[in-house]
């Protein structure tokens, strides 16, 4: 029998594609967000087990999760910052009431917390996850906080099953999925659909950049071991470029794009979508919101992305 | 059968989930509160107050504050204008601030506090010190006049702290009620702490703030271990009458302080061994104020001797004591009427006509002392090692005992109430959990090593001022003769801290000067050394006797 530690290094390296092959992803540099026809079920069974046996370690704040935990504030910033940008904040702590959100993918509900925290501040709150284990305990940690109880409601689902349903959200997010999603694409197309005209779409994910696959693999994977060991994928990453592209071109055929010009850096206009990096600074020991007159550099590795539908769309 | 067993279990289950999820009290019996204070000190009010002024969490958040002591007797306190409670504090001007941003300060009877404008830092032995003026410092508020901190009573602040969270409604105080007990709750997903009252209410919090003092419960409760020393050290506390004068604070780096009050009236805290304090707690209070003036004004050697005279006959009367002071200032050619003397004056004589030379070096001459004021406790050193634990969190005494030196720990505590206030209004605007540590980190961040700075350097000024050996006593002294000359590193040493904004609400100007005081201290005792070395060859020896000078103190701690 292998000792441990080998025969972790065996399936490792097994399972993971190989350096050789990630340096080829820099070069090659795949569409990811091109269409693949037709779309199929976009959850990804390999990693709904990953995080269904981490699911027991979402809500210690100290341990797998805590640089997820310490990003949420920073999140919620940005999402608040958007939604209120066009009303102003009279009663803050219920800034949000009246809206419908939905997140998409909430893991143990931290960011459901954030939307709950949207729930929190007032919005009534939908949080869905493909993992049944995550959904557990979610809502189990919910529960206990008698001030979610009428806001927020908890379900094991996909993204698909939704977008049968009539119901539509004024606010999506989906923080930190569509790296983890089989076809990448459906998955966003279908997070789109499921907002409401006037409605808001927030997605955070990594950039395919060198600088992220020393950062997020190298760094914090295997050398800090802050995150386990094949979490990321990094051929799966999206830059924030094709994210803009996909929503500059019509969704459904004929109707308005949701982006409708950009500028240079192919950065879009800020009263429909932005681009935002969201960067770990490890001597602070917490995540800094880049503010909003950067250079793309600070969108390198970690960033939110936002996107409004028009109304006439 | 068992299909069916199980399906009313999980009915059943559900049903009890939404029974903990009503708000209110759940079947279990809890109230849910969204803050739990336990300890209505001064620190525990002040957090209460900044939640209850901040207009932005629009009352949705729910506070609890238990208190066991009555808080009537707070509430209701008076006292004539020229009488005055022993406990006083030394409200930094970044405290002024807090508490005038929450709108508390109003509350505090203004004819109660004392600006201090001029201060000496001055040296018990050798007779060295420096002077700090808020004016020529340029230190100071925009508004009103320039002062380096504000005296006042603690229990003037408290009052004003329960006038202020009287109105408000989001705020429930429940005095005289003690916590029984702490546990946490065994609804699932939860673990939230729970505190069992004495008056039967059983609150479950989803923060649970420790502002009970050194034994906090709140601290045994998350498991939190504090570290630190007692200093074989206790403070005699007492209100001093005498002539009206305006003069100085005398800070206590020296064994003594002597902070006014009021033209007539002046706060004492003298650090002394504990038989001494034993002693003179004890005794007359006419010899305790023999004693405070003589220490002024006899050389050490004699203040020594009277020290163990007293020891030795601790029955010594108050003419006995007199006419030793008397033989001393003679042994030593202090004139009769001089400012030196004390023994052969009457108090109310020496502020008739023109006040003899060097007067204005002295604090005023002792005439009596307040009744009912003398007390005495016992100087501690105390740090948590950490500031948060499972839905709790620590402020004020709970957290850190400083040496009490003018009252710093309760500028801490009320620094730590701001930055707590802060921490859980950017939480709660963002929609975050305010029990959470995440939430709660930036607060023990801010925290945690800036109250660890003002401690560590009212621990090696103490440290420093408590040592009698000569090499020490020269090197001290020296440096602070060198620094009281150097106007441009005095102005800097305060500047640097005056640059400092207001909301920061750190551990204050004034000790941030002395913190940085001390580090130059030892910057100008280098300086004075190097100047030595240059004259004779023996001050190579001189170092070694105070680096194991300066060792002795250090050993005490372990």
């Amino acid at each position: 029998m292998l000792p441990r530690s080998r025969a972790r290094l065996l399936v490792s390296t097994l399972a993971r594609p190989s350096l050789r092959q990630h340096v080829c992803a820099l070069h090659t540099s795949p569409r990811r967000l091109a269409e693949q026809q037709p779309p199929f079920s976009t959850v990804n069974d390999a990693e709904i087990a990953h995080f269904s046996r981490l699911s027991a370690l979402w809500w210690d704040e100290r341990g797998e999760f805590a640089l997820l935990h310490k990003m949420n504030a920073h999140r919620m910033r940005f999402i608040r910052e958007k939604l209120l940008s066009d009303r102003p904040p009279d009663a803050p702590s219920r800034a949000l009431a009246g809206l419908d959100a939905l997140d998409v993918g909430c893991g143990g509900g931290i960011l459901s917390e954030a939307t709950q925290s949207l729930a929190r501040l007032g919005a009534s709150t939908l949080a869905v996850d493909a993992s049944a284990e995550n959904v557990h305990i979610a809502s189990r940690h919910a529960a206990a906080d008698a001030r979610l109880a009428d806001a927020l409601a908890f379900r094991c689902a996909s993204v698909e099953e939704l977008v049968r349903e009539p119901r539509r959200f004024d606010v999506v997010c989906s923080m930190e999925v569509v790296e983890h999603v089989d076809n990448p694409a459906a998955f966003v197309r279908a997070c789109a659909e499921l907002v409401r005209p006037g409605g808001h779409l927030f997605l955070s994910t990594v950039a395919r950049t060198p600088l992220a696959y020393l950062l997020t693999i190298v760094a914090a994977e295997r050398l800090l071991r802050l995150v386990e060991p094949g979490t990321h994928t990094f051929s799966k990453y999206i830059n924030p470029d094709e994210l803009v592209g996909f929503f500059a071109k019509p969704l459904v055929p004929g109707a308005r794009p949701w982006i409708s010009r950009t500028y240079a850096h192919g950065l879009p206009t800020r009263t429909e979508a932005e681009v935002r990096g969201i960067v770990y600074v490890p001597w602070r020991g917490d995540w800094v919101l880049a503010p909003r007159a950067t250079t793309p550099w600070s969108s390198q590795v970690n960033y939110l992305f936002w996107v409004r539908r028009p109304y006439d769309s | 059968m068992l299909l069916r067993w199980a399906r009313s279990r999980a009915r059943h289950t559900r049903a009890l989930a939404r029974l903990y999820s009503g708000l209110g009290t759940g079947s279990s019996g809890y109230k849910e509160c969204d803050v739990v204070i336990v300890g209505g000190g001064p620190a525990g009010l002040a957090f209460a107050s900044a939640l209850a002024a901040n207009k932005a969490l629009d009352g949705s958040v729910k506070v609890t504050l238990v208190e066991g002591g009555d808080l009537d007797k707070v509430r209701d306190w008076e006292m004539p204008p020229d009488a005055f409670s022993n406990r006083v504090v030394s409200l930094t001007n970044a405290s002024q601030d807090f508490l005038d941003e929450i709108g508390a300060w109003v509350h505090l009877d203004a004819e109660r506090t004392c600006p201090i404008e001029d201060m000496q830092v001055w040296d018990g032995i050798s007779d060295a010190r420096i002077d700090f003026s808020a004016a020529a410092l340029g230190l100071g508020r925009g508004k009103g006049s320039s002062q380096m901190a504000r005296l006042t009573e603690t229990l003037n602040l408290q009052r004003g702290l329960l006038q202020h969270l009287s109105g408000q409604s989001n705020i429930t105080l429940l005095d005289s009620t003690k916590v029984e007990n702490i546990f946490s709750d065994d609804i699932p997903g939860g673990g939230w702490p729970v505190v069992q009252l004495s008056n039967g209410n059983v609150l479950r919090a989803r923060l649970l703030v420790g502002a009970d003092g050194i034994n906090s419960p709140v601290r045994s409760y998350s498991k939190i271990d504090s570290y630190g020393w007692d200093y074989n050290t206790r403070a005699i506390v007492a209100t001093l009458l005498h002539p009206p004068r305006i003069f100085p604070a005398f800070l206590p780096t020296g064994p003594i302080a002597f902070l006014p009050l009021s033209d007539t009236a002046s706060s004492l805290v003298w650090s002394t061994t504990p038989a001494l304090a034993a002693v003179l707690t004890k005794a007359d209070p006419a010899i305790l104020a023999g004693m405070i003036n003589a220490a002024f004004r006899l050389p050490e050697r004699s203040v020594r001797f009277l020290h163990r005279r007293l020891l030795e006959q601790p029955s010594l009367s108050p003419e006995d004591l007199r006419t030793e002071i008397a033989f001393r200032e003679q042994a030593h050619t202090i004139a009769p009427h001089s400012a030196y003397a004390s023994a052969t004056i009457n108090p109310e004589d020496a502020s008739v006509g023109i006040p003899p030379h060097g007067a204005e070096a002295l604090p005023p001459l002792v005439a009596s002392i307040q009744p009912g004021t003398i007390a005495s406790f016992p100087l501690r050193l105390r740090h948590a090692e950490e500031y948060i634990g499972s839905r709790t969190v620590l402020i004020g005494d709970a957290a850190h005992i400083v040496h009490p030196l003018a009252g710093q720990g309760l500028n801490l505590g009320l620094g730590d109430a701001a930055a707590l206030a802060r921490c859980v209004s950017t939480a709660l605007a963002l929609g975050g959990d305010i029990g959470s540590r995440t939430a709660l980190t930036p607060y023990a961040r801010e925290r945690y090593f800036e109250n660890h700075k003002v401690m560590s350097a009212v621990d090696k000024l103490h440290k420093l001022y408590a040592s009698t050996a000569p090499p020490v006593v020269w090197a001290r002294s020296t440096g602070l003769e060198v620094l009281n000359e150097l106007d441009t590193i005095k102005a800097g040493i305060v500047g640097a801290a005056g640059g400092q904004s207001s909301a920061r609400a750190g551990a204050g100007l004034f000790w941030d000067t002395v913190a940085s005081g001390v580090e130059t201290l030892v910057g100008g005792a280098r300086v004075a050394e190097a100047v030595g070395s240059g004259l004779q060859s023996v001050a190579g020896g001189i170092l070694q006797q105070l680096a194991r000078a300066a060792a002795g103190p250090e050993n005490d701690r372990r």
